[in-house]
């Protein structure tokens, strides 16, 4: 059996100027000898700060018990000490069993309360994991597929290969790959629930039981290192707003060799004719209310640079148009016009936009759906799609 | 053993996987706990809801318990670890073999955990002792894992954990 090596190694750190001490990885000691160093760091920490202490534990994989009670000895001992300092324990919400264990701390020190990290911390979340999103992802995967079906095996997609889809959205994409490609295990992550249990759903439906659905944040997943030949995260980290933190998760995710492949947009680069000058109008603005809410729906051509920052080599980037006359023009006008909901109906609204402004906003939509229908017409949504191996 | 007792209870439980080793072999690195409770979960949870959170889940109420066995079981024999599944609840057994002194230690701090003052005894050991007490690790599994923990009657010098964990549930 040879799984060492795979566990995620254990760190502490302490941050003075944020307060902030924080455990991840895997700790699981025989004795406290063996994290004796950690637990000075954090006795330090204790000296140093004043008024609150964070203990960010969101990271933490796995703790046994000898560590758990090393480190809460430190915080329930500082408590009777210095009555003036309370503590914020962070976990997260996808690893329910830290917030049930230092929930306890709370019941024999009030000084120490518990927070669990979750969606309501990343700016531009609310919108993206909102479900009137889902029928909007179905039909975009729908059209983009007929382009990615043919573009997957540049990248690396083949038969047989273990992957994960980061972002995986309702799981459309992962069910279309597992019937055209046949990889031999897909993980599927994202953190809305009502997706995944869309995608469940879904799956079910079409009796395929063998894809590894799970909730999770990709910033910090619980995934070990080195484990895909494959990993996709599409349309993603446009919305982060720290998008080399998403990189440098997938990367670590990534086999030696293998590849991490994502898609992005550039939003002000839809186009349509006839009305072009409206419709530019309204996706320049459309990139605009991304950034206001910390997204940076233009990422697409970055995404070179962004794969190069974060350790990648032979990174191969190309980029394809969906147009109205791919397939269904329909199908183009309906993703047009549920962007116009969310985008003009919620983030424009949500910004404090005047209602002119919100008018104009929505005519270039309109004008999209108009050329995407017209007998005449051209419509088109560019994507950039990149990929880059991760050195061996 | 006594088959005939135990056979009903059986027959819902359905296998998964069964791992046994020498006992001296796993006392010889502390590290067997962490590999072999990572390795066990990860095979066990594909099949459920969210795999990646129930492995890790269970990971973690595996670990303890094989730390406890490496704590406390003595090197002579095997140790024998069997994980069962019935809807929502995954069982594990775990038989290795101990000193008798150790016998009737396992056997209260079991019981214990069935006490209605468990979660008053778990704050107070925690509050307490610079390191956890053995007993603790039973009663963290009970209390924040839901699990329920018997010994099964298993020839001397062995012992049996019978350990029914509804992660499922408390997963998804
Ligand atoms: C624009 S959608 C793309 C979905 C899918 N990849 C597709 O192309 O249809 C972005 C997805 O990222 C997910 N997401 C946002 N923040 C996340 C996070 N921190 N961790 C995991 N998923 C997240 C959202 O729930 C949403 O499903």
């Amino acid at each position: 059996m040879s799984t060492a090596g795979l566990s995620i190694p254990f760190k502490a750190e302490f941050d003075v100027n944020s307060q902030e001490f924080s455990l991840s990885g895997v700790v699981r000691p025989r004795s406290i000898d063996e994290i004796a160093v950690n637990i000075s760091m954090l006795k330090e920490a204790i000296d140093q700060v004043r008024g609150v202490l964070y203990i960010n534990v969101k990271r933490l994989v796995q703790m046994n018990n000898t560590a758990f009670h090393a480190f809460a000895r430190v915080v329930l001992d500082a408590c009777q000490a210095k009555p003036d300092i309370r503590f914020v324990i962070v976990t997260s919400s996808v690893v329910g069993w830290t917030t049930r264990m230092f929930g306890h701390l709370n019941k024999i020190e009030p000084q120490i309360t518990i927070e669990v990290y979750d969606s309501k911390f990343y700016p531009g979340q609310s919108f993206v994991e909102n479900t009137s999103f889902i029928s909007i992802l179905r039909t975009q995967t729908k059209m983009t597929w007929r382009h990615e079906r043919t573009i997957l095996p540049r990248h690396g997609m083949r038969s047989g290969i273990t992957m994960a889809d980061i972002c995986c959205g309702i799981g459309d994409f992962v069910v279309l790959v597992q019937k055209e490609f046949q990889p031999a295990r897909i993980v599927a992550l994202d953190h809305s629930k009502a997706s995944l249990a869309y995608a469940r759903d879904v799956a079910a439906g079409f009796g395929i039981t063998d894809i590894e659905y799970t909730y999770g944040d990709a910033s910090e997943m619980l995934l070990e290192d080195n484990q895909f030949d494959f990993v996709s995260c599409r349309h993603s980290l446009q919305i982060f707003n720290r998008p080399d933190a998403l990189l440098a998760e997938l990367y670590r995710i990534c086999k030696p060799g293998g590849r991490v492949y994502i898609t992005n947009e550039k939003n002000s680069h839809c186009l349509g004719e006839p009305r072009s000058q409206s419709i530019q109008w309204t996706y320049n603005e459309v990139a605009k209310l991304f950034s206001h809410f910390e997204m940076d729906v233009e990422l697409g051509p970055k995404s070179r640079r962004y794969l190069a920052d974060a350790g990648f080599e032979d990174i191969v980037v190309e980029s394809f148009m969906v147009t109205n006359l791919d397939g269904d023009a329909q199908d183009f006008a309906d993703v047009i016009a549920a962007w116009e909901n969310v985008y003009a109906g919620e983030m424009s609204v949500k910004r404090g936009d005047s209602s002119e402004f919100i008018q104009r906003f929505r005519q270039g939509f309109q004008d999209h759906i108009l050329a995407a229908l017209h007998p005449k017409g051209y419509a088109g949504w560019p994507i950039w799609v990149a990929s880059g191996r991760k050195p061996r | 053993m006594d088959v005939a007792e135990k056979a009903p209870v059986e027959a819902t439980f359905e296998p998964l996987v069964q791992i046994e080793m020498e006992m001296e072999t796993f006392l010889s690195n502390w590290h067997h706990c962490d590999q072999l409770s990572t390795f066990i979960a990860r095979i066990i949870s594909h099949n459920r809801t969210d795999p990646v959170r129930h492995a890790n889940f269970f990971s973690s109420a595996l670990n303890e318990l094989l730390e406890v066995s490496f704590r406390g079981g003595s090197p002579d024999g095997q140790i024998g670890c069997a994980v069962y599944r019935h809807g929502r609840t995954e069982r594990v057994k775990l038989t290795f073999p101990c000193l008798s002194r150790q016998r009737q230690f396992f056997s209260e701090a079991v019981s214990n955990t069935r006490r209605e003052d468990a979660l008053t005894h778990y704050l107070d050991s925690i509050s307490t002792g610079l390191t956890p007490s053995r007993d603790v690790v039973f009663l963290d599994l009970a209390i924040n894992f839901d699990a329920q923990i018997r010994l099964e009657n298993s020839a001397p010098p062995s012992i049996t954990l019978v350990v029914d964990l509804p992660l499922e549930g408390v997963v998804s």
